[in-house]
């Protein structure tokens, strides 16, 4: 943290800050101290409520002259002290892109926004910057276009941009994966870096995704109860994992791979030695029932191999290319053993399981279908008075008591297959037909005591004033006899009993989804449709849904979730519908999905870390968690498993 | 009751705002917006005002016929037109029932269609400006009329915000749906389910209102670290943005050739 460098060369300096909200009692910031070099790309991660955005709203000057609080410290940005700038004055230094950035935007057409900023400062050449900015972040051919054209992504690029636009020093971006899916999150990233390396911006994120932070930022920096505990390079800060796992941000999957494949190690060391008794229920699941072979004649097999930092201090892998380097130079000595690569053939060998599952069904013949779609298509009218179809043509039946998740990229038509479902869209060619009847002769209040939709965004779905009511206003509002003893039983099982006077706009984002979960399933629906629900959460709330998942099953016996989380898929579903472009591309178990990297590809779908290591290490991997992956590196290791006849059972 | 149902259909909260935006913006074709917007409001202001004091049916009607004409080349949407029509129909006739029933008969028809002549002209003259020009054109206009900046801003930003707004308003509305009751009995022409749809069009409201003064926290700040309120006091920024109005050759045109028009038809009438 303490710099050397000089004073120019410092983007922000912040020092002994402390910072009190009008109107609260606790500070938010309690003397952070902080330097961020000229032309670094930094990420700020911290658990909720750590004061990361505060001290972000410190560089533009909205602290202290917007929020007139208490404050003390000081600020400089770019070698100037902040203090004798106003917000106007600082904003040409420091660019700002929010959250919640579709809310920044406030120009009717793109170029508009872009240059709102020079138009307001007067300066002359306003146009050229506009311009400029739109170049910088790939979006020169959109500059006609309504704001309300464009996608996510595209709309968060323009935010970028508005904030570029006035060739700022210094770029912050508050969380810019949260409302994004994994594509176009990255394509921000892409932007953000090339702004970085080729216009030499410094360039701040606020971030809780590791992966994105590993792959892109070049410095990290950890704020805890409004201080900055530490500011490193990035491998060096995400190795930090104590740290982490106190505040609840999860490392790298990698990273958790390989920790979780050194302890398994370590442990085996141990067991050889003392107690080989202890093996089989320490290893994993899967029934190695042998002891393993003495572990010390395992070449590349202690984890002190791993490349070191510092005294003792043990350096993990944080990104994939790291991860593919690290886990081969372990099992070098063992990649040629017969089998490892035969892996990738074998999984060629069944890559096409869109085939197999879409007409059929699962193996009960006789099982009724919850839903069926029969050739069922749907279009919406643009603002260019054009038809744009999004379904050409489903032909789908969802069967009782199956985990579905629907993935594909944005505009695949996700969300309008379960609008079908829930009757909110009625097909415009074809039918759905839900329990056996047409959607087209129900209405959405008919269909809905069947089909319970869940929103993307929990808010949109609270219209009473407190939790309970929301809870209980469908069960009154149709006049369900024990209307009072579900209530209760929907509080009690999404742990919400505490919170049932308080206003759900005002909880946190886990808090607002286990309400939105609870709305959806209290009238016992055959059928709840889920839009995204780990969307915009960090992650320690996404642990907690997950337990919420279970939960629901008690009242549900169908659910269907629409999800770019390829962790939630491979941990949750039995079936997964894969959509292009408004057709299905593949349906079959996780499994199957994923061993077609074609498919996955053609889908743009964003495989996550492991799953990639995996493939580029050549293993066949039925799971997808990084203790699923150590556990496979460690069998390959210890000798016990022939790398893809243990993962692929049925090929053996 | 099969034609009301498939016309309930058509008018779906998304073709609604779909209208509306293309009226707003969707007119960069017409060629009205090609004009300078000054002219165009100047000219608006007269056709609002003036019609009122005058009870000439000879001009109010030809300045009618002036006004379709602007009204199609300002390319305005059916949907428009269609509310228009409705809103006349329905103000005028129940004027004359009213009538009716104070002892008048068919003669208190004229003064009537007196009062429709010049709602239409007013409406129309709005229409024409309204959907010929683009809520950015309107607000620059405005601007170098001299309205205060916060006023012209707030009139595109409004623009701006309304399908986000729409789409609030779309999940709301389909939260009380997904989860309240519709009656079960469409009742004597659709009452009941008129009755239930106007009920929660009511209710949408508050959560609306609460949900969008959540998103204004962010635009407010948002706007200040763009210079808007630097902006406001800086008189260049102004000047900057006003630079692309123009009076071209085609405005003075359009102006004078309106007033040429207008005073030929209190000649003529005062001819009759």
């Amino acid at each position: 943290m303490h710099n050397t460098a000089t004073e120019s060369d410092l983007a922000v300096r912040l020092t002994d800050v402390t910072f009190v909200y009008p109107g609260s009692e606790e500070p938010v910031l309690k003397g952070a101290s902080l330097a961020i070099e000229r032309g670094s790309f930094t990420a700020i991660i911290g658990g909720n409520g750590c004061g990361k955005s505060t001290l972000c709203k410190l560089f533009n000057g909205l602290i202290p002259h917007y929020y007139v609080g208490d404050f003390s410290g000081e600020v400089e940005i770019c070698g100037q002290p902040a203090n004798t700038q106003n917000v106007a004055e600082l904003s040409r230094m420091v660019g700002y892109v929010y959250q919640d950035f579709d809310n920044q935007l406030v120009r009717p057409t793109v170029l508009d926004e872009a240059m709102f900023a020079p138009l307001n400062y007067g300066l002359p050449d306003y146009r050229v910057m506009g311009l400029q900015a739109l170049e910088m972040c790939g979006l020169t051919h959109l500059q006609d276009r309504y704001i309300w054209e464009l996608s996510g992504g595209q709309k968060h690029l323009l935010a970028l941009a508005g904030a570029l636009s006035l060739s700022p020093d210094i770029l912050v971006v508050d969380e810019p994966v949260s409302q994004l899916d994994p594509q176009h999150a990255r394509q921000v990233y892409e932007v953000l870096r090339s702004l970085n390396e080729h216009y030499g911006k410094t360039v701040i994120v606020i971030e809780h995704h590791t992966e994105f932070i590993a792959d892109y930022c070049k410095e990290v920096c950890l704020m805890e109860n409004g201080q900055v505990l530490w500011q490193l390079p990035v491998a060096d800060g995400l190795n930090r994992l104590d740290d982490l796992a106190r505040l609840s941000i999860q490392p790298p999957e990698v990273t958790q791979a390989a920790v979780h494949l050194s302890s398994l190690l370590r442990k085996e060391n141990g067991a050889a030695s003392h107690d080989q008794q202890d093996w089989p229920e320490d290893a994993d699941g899967r029934g190695l029932s042998s002891p393993p072979e003495s572990a010390k004649c395992m070449p590349g097999l202690h984890p002190d191999n791993a490349p070191r930092l510092g005294q003792d201090e043990v350096r993990y892998p944080v990104t994939t290319d790291e991860a593919v380097a690290y886990f081969s130079g372990m099992l070098g000595g063992r990649a040629d053993l017969p089998g490892a690569h035969s892996s990738s053939e074998a999984s060629g060998g069944h890559s096409r399981p869109g085939s197999r599952l879409t007409e059929s069904g699962p193996e009960d013949a006789q099982a009724r279908p919850i839903v069926e779609f029969k050739q069922a298509r749907l279009s919406y009218r643009t603002i260019r008075r054009a038809e744009r179809e999004v379904l050409r043509g489903i032909n789908l039946s969802l069967y009782e008591g199956e985990r579905i998740a629907l993935v594909g990229n944005n505009g695949a038509g996700k969300s309008s297959l379960l609008r079908l479902i829930a009757g909110i869209a009625k097909p415009s060619a074809g039918a759905v037909e839900v329990m056996g009847e047409d959607t087209k002769h129900q209405s959405i209040e008919q269909l809905s005591s069947h089909v319970s939709y869940v929103f993307q965004n929990p808010e949109d779905m609270f219209i009473e004033d407190n939790v309970y009511k929301e809870v209980a206003h469908c069960l009154k509002s149709r006049a369900y006899p024990d209307a009072e003893q579900r209530i209760s039983q929907m509080l009690e099982s999404f742990r919400l009993e505490s919170l049932k006077d308080r206003d759900a706009r005002l909880l946190s984002g886990g808090q607002q989804r286990r309400v939105s979960l609870a709305i959806g399933a209290a009238v016992l629906p055959h059928l709840i449709l889920l839009d995204e629900p780990t969307a915009n959460l960090d992650l320690a709330t996404r642990e907690e849904l997950l337990g919420t998942l279970q939960d629901l099953e008690g009242f549900v016996r169908t659910v269907v979730i629409a999800t770019h989380d390829m962790q939630l898929v491979q941990q949750w579903a039995t079936r997964v519908i894969v959509l292009t472009d408004g057709t299905v591309a593949g349906d079959g178990s996780a499994a199957d999905i994923f061993a077609d990297h074609h498919l996955i590809s053609r889908a743009g779908l964003a495989p996550t870390q492991i799953m990639d290591t995996a493939s580029r290490l050549d293993l066949h991997l039925t799971g997808s968690t990084p203790a699923e992956f150590a556990q496979l590196v460690h069998a390959i290791l210890t000798g016990k498993e022939v790398p893809h006849h243990a993962a692929c059972p049925q090929l053996a | 009751m099969q034609l009301v149902r498939s016309w309930l259909n058509k008018i779906t909260i998304e073709r609604i705002q779909l209208e509306l935006m293309n009226t707003a913006y969707g007119s960069g074709h017409a060629s009205l917006s090609r004009l300078d917007p000054r002219c165009l409001l100047i000219w608006y202001l007269f056709f609002a005002i003036v019609p009122w004091f005058i009870s000439n049916l000879t001009v109010l009607a030809g300045m009618f016929l002036m006004m379709v004409v602007t009204t199609i080349l300002s390319r305005v949407t059916p949907f428009i037109i269609l509310v228009l029509c409705l809103g006349l129909i329905g103000q005028v006739g129940w004027l004359f029932i009213l009538s009716l029933f104070f002892g008048g008969d068919i003669s208190s028809a004229l003064p009537l269609l007196k009062l429709t002549l010049k709602l239409s002209v007013v409406s129309l003259a709005s229409i024409t400006v309204f959907s010929g020009m683009d809520p950015e054109k309107i607000s620059d206009g405005l601007l170098a009329l001299g309205m205060p900046a916060a006023f012209s801003f707030s009139l595109s930003y409004g623009y701006r915000i309304l399908p986000v707004l729409f789409e609030e308003f779309r999940n709301v509305l389909l939260s009380y749906r997904l989860r309240g009751k519709a009656p079960e009995e469409p009742g004597v022409m659709y009452w009941r389910m008129a009755a239930y749809y106007l009920k929660l069009l009511v209710l949408s409201f508050f959560p609306l209102m609460l949900a969008t003064a959540k998103r204004s926290r962010t635009t407010v700040e948002a706007l200040e670290t763009r210079g808007f309120s630097y902006g406001m006091k800086n008189p260049a920024a102004k000047k900057l943005k006003l630079a692309h109005l123009k009076v071209s050759t085609r405005d003075i045109m359009f102006l004078s050739g309106s007033a040429v028009y207008v005073s030929l038809l209190f000649w003529i009438s005062g001819r009759l």
